[in-house]
């Protein structure tokens, strides 16, 4: 029984996780006070009821799904939470609740969704929810900008990024309706010219839905998004069609559509500049100079948990939280993130490269490329790898909306994972001799 | 706190980072490189299931290759093999198109055959209609309803 050997994986990486993550809680408050934190026992507790409980969910839930995505999520939210925990006490007792009420999310879906099927066949209803969230924080009295990006959703006491769970409900969409349409997209029936393409009328919801977003997203001035929508798209339109030119023309259109906003839009200038050459104008571009130093500080092993002076760099909780890594665990502390997030993606490519439904091979796919260039979004803008562009790390960093999506989108990777060890035909081989 | 102590505690807790993830990468070689353990499992069983085990591994095998919900299903063929709905046959495909007992597969002078058992539908070799026996070479398409099988 191949899930019973993947559950008791789970439940040791898991418990180990648990250990990495208490002692890491400890360590820093060593660091910075010499005592040990007077939370310890409620904050050892609390880490352990909530994993074990998503791990029993997932023995009574999904018991053949596979084993490491709920620990590799674990580890890495317990490390968020610890630097943000050293970082901001009442901003730790906020994380604190959003990821309980994220593991209640991560069973609620793996109950709600008990097949996938259910997704596919409400595409179109999560299509449209997916635009609705995306259009949101542009309604007026709702929405609300802060920081430069108009994101955010105010509906009473909850304020919210919908754009978090709408980037979900897009690849929910775009699996359903490009499964159905595949064949369709892939022969290049359509002449333009000189040139071949496949009928628009087949291509019409995906593009118009994309170009949507992008406008929208460009509206509400959040780049990291649109970048990530922008790959999704791409990786899903090749994936599902296997035609390489899909992706070349993303790239081309890529180019232009950078190039288009660099010369048109003065907060993508910004950006631009600052990653080009933070120094050349230290007052926009403070944020990457301080977090570069803060890297640079750290060294090899890091200054030791509590011990450097993460707090100096702006907006350190969110979309610097790997440059705080950087600073207090050193190269290895940020190189083991970044390991944490490659094991995730490689589990999420098995999932789908073993799931037998193309529609859950094809969700699997954009839901791992999700998270994979969310993270590397992030973390290249950090390291001045690529512009700077304001989104989470992923389980990392401090922020509900990001955390309950990304445990809903853990939680449809481990229904698909599930779903398709049981399936018979995806055993490796079944043999009857004959008598 | 004396700070030597604080730098032992933090490469400890990296090297439990470390070793997490090396736990990681072996529960994923196991779960990649299987033959080991079905191969323990096999000398753990009787013998005598392992000889019949060895002897089907050098024999042929007809493989589902559409519908591809049950593609990659694979039988083995030795003496004769029966295809049809009935719980019975040597084979059974779950196919609306398909009879209780559809076809037979047999083996005959080291050439394999096929026949029809008088089917509703109909059995089809390569896309042609099998009428009597027909050599069934390595390579050919079966097709049953809705079910091909390859011999392979």
């Amino acid at each position: 029984m191949p899930g019973r050997v993947r559950r008791n994986t789970e439940l040791g990486l898991i418990l180990l996780g648990a250990v990495i993550t208490i002692g890491a809680y400890i360590l820093a408050s060593l660091g910075r006070s010499d005592v040990l934190p007077a939370d310890v026992v409620p904050f050892l507790v609390a880490v352990l009821v909530l994993l074990l409980g998503a791990h029993i969910a997932n023995r009574f839930l999904a018991p053949d799904a596979d084993g490491l995505l709920l620990p590799l999520a674990a580890l890495l939210n317990g490390i968020g939470y610890v630097f943000i925990a050293r970082l901001d006490e009442d901003l730790a007792g906020l994380q604190a609740m959003w990821t309980a009420v994220g593991i209640g999310l991560y069973i609620a879906t793996l109950l709600v969704v008990r097949r996938t099927r259910l997704l596919e066949r409400y595409r179109f209803t999560v299509g449209l929810l997916a635009m609705l969230l995306l259009l949101l924080p542009l309604v007026p009295s709702v929405g609300q900008q802060i920081g430069g990006a108009r994101i955010w959703v105010s509906l009473g006491p909850v304020n919210f990024q919908p754009g978090e769970f709408a980037k979900i409900a897009f690849a929910v969409f775009f699996a359903g309706y490009l499964v159905e349409r595949r064949e369709l997209l892939g022969m290049a029936t359509f002449k333009l010219g000189p040139v071949h393409i496949p009928d628009p009328k087949h291509l019409a919801p995906v593009v118009i839905a994309w170009g949507v977003s992008l406008v929208v997203m460009m509206f509400e001035r959040d780049l990291g998004s649109a970048l990530l929508f922008f790959v999704l798209f791409l990786v899903m339109l090749w994936i599902a069609t296997q035609r390489v030119w899909y992706v070349a023309t993303g790239f081309v259109l890529f180019g232009l559509g950078a190039w288009f906003s660099w010369t048109r839009f003065s907060h993508v200038q910004v950006r631009v500049s600052a990653w080009l050459d933070p120094w050349a104008d230290p007052d926009t571009a403070g944020q990457i100079i301080e977090g570069t130093y803060a890297m640079a500080w750290g060294g090899l092993a890091g200054t030791g948990l509590g011990l450097g002076f993460p707090w100096k760099i702006p907006v350190v909780e969110t979309d610097f939280i790997f440059a705080a890594i950087g600073e207090e665990l050193g190269l290895l502390g940020a190189t083991a993130v970044i390991v944490a997030f490659l094991l995730m993606t490689g589990s999420g490519l098995r999932i789908a490269a073993r799931a037998s439904d193309p529609f859950d091979k094809l969700l699997a796919t954009g839901l791992t490329t999700l998270l994979a260039v969310q993270a590397f979004i992030i973390i290249g803008g950090v390291v001045r790898l690529l512009p700077l562009t304001g989104v989470t790390l992923p389980f990392v960093s401090y922020g509900g909306s990001s955390l309950l999506a990304n445990y809903v989108l853990l939680a449809l990777l481990v229904r698909i994972s599930d779903q398709s060890s049981r399936r018979p035909a995806t055993r490796p081989e079944r043999e009857r001799a004959a008598a | 706190m004396p700070e030597q102590l604080l730098t032992v505690l933090k490469i400890c807790l990296l090297a439990l980072l470390y070793l997490f993830f090396l736990r990681v990468l072996r529960a994923v070689w196991a779960e990649v490189n299987p033959p080991k353990r079905s191969e323990t499992a096999a000398k753990a069983a009787k013998p005598a299931r392992r000889s019949r085990a060895k002897k089907v591994k050098g024999a042929r095998r007809l493989t589902v290759t559409a519908p591809a919900a049950l593609k990659g299903m694979a039988f083995a063929v030795t003496g004769e093999v029966t295809i049809g709905r009935a719980n019975g046959c040597t084979v059974t495909v779950d196919d609306t198109y398909a009879s209780q007992i559809h076809a037979r597969v047999f083996q005959q002078d080291g050439q394999f055959f096929v026949e029809d058992l008088g089917s509703t539908n109909g059995t089809y070799l390569n896309r042609k209609k099998v009428t009597g026996r027909m050599v069934f070479r390595p390579g050919d398409k079966l097709q049953i309803g809705n079910t091909v099988m390859e011999l392979r």
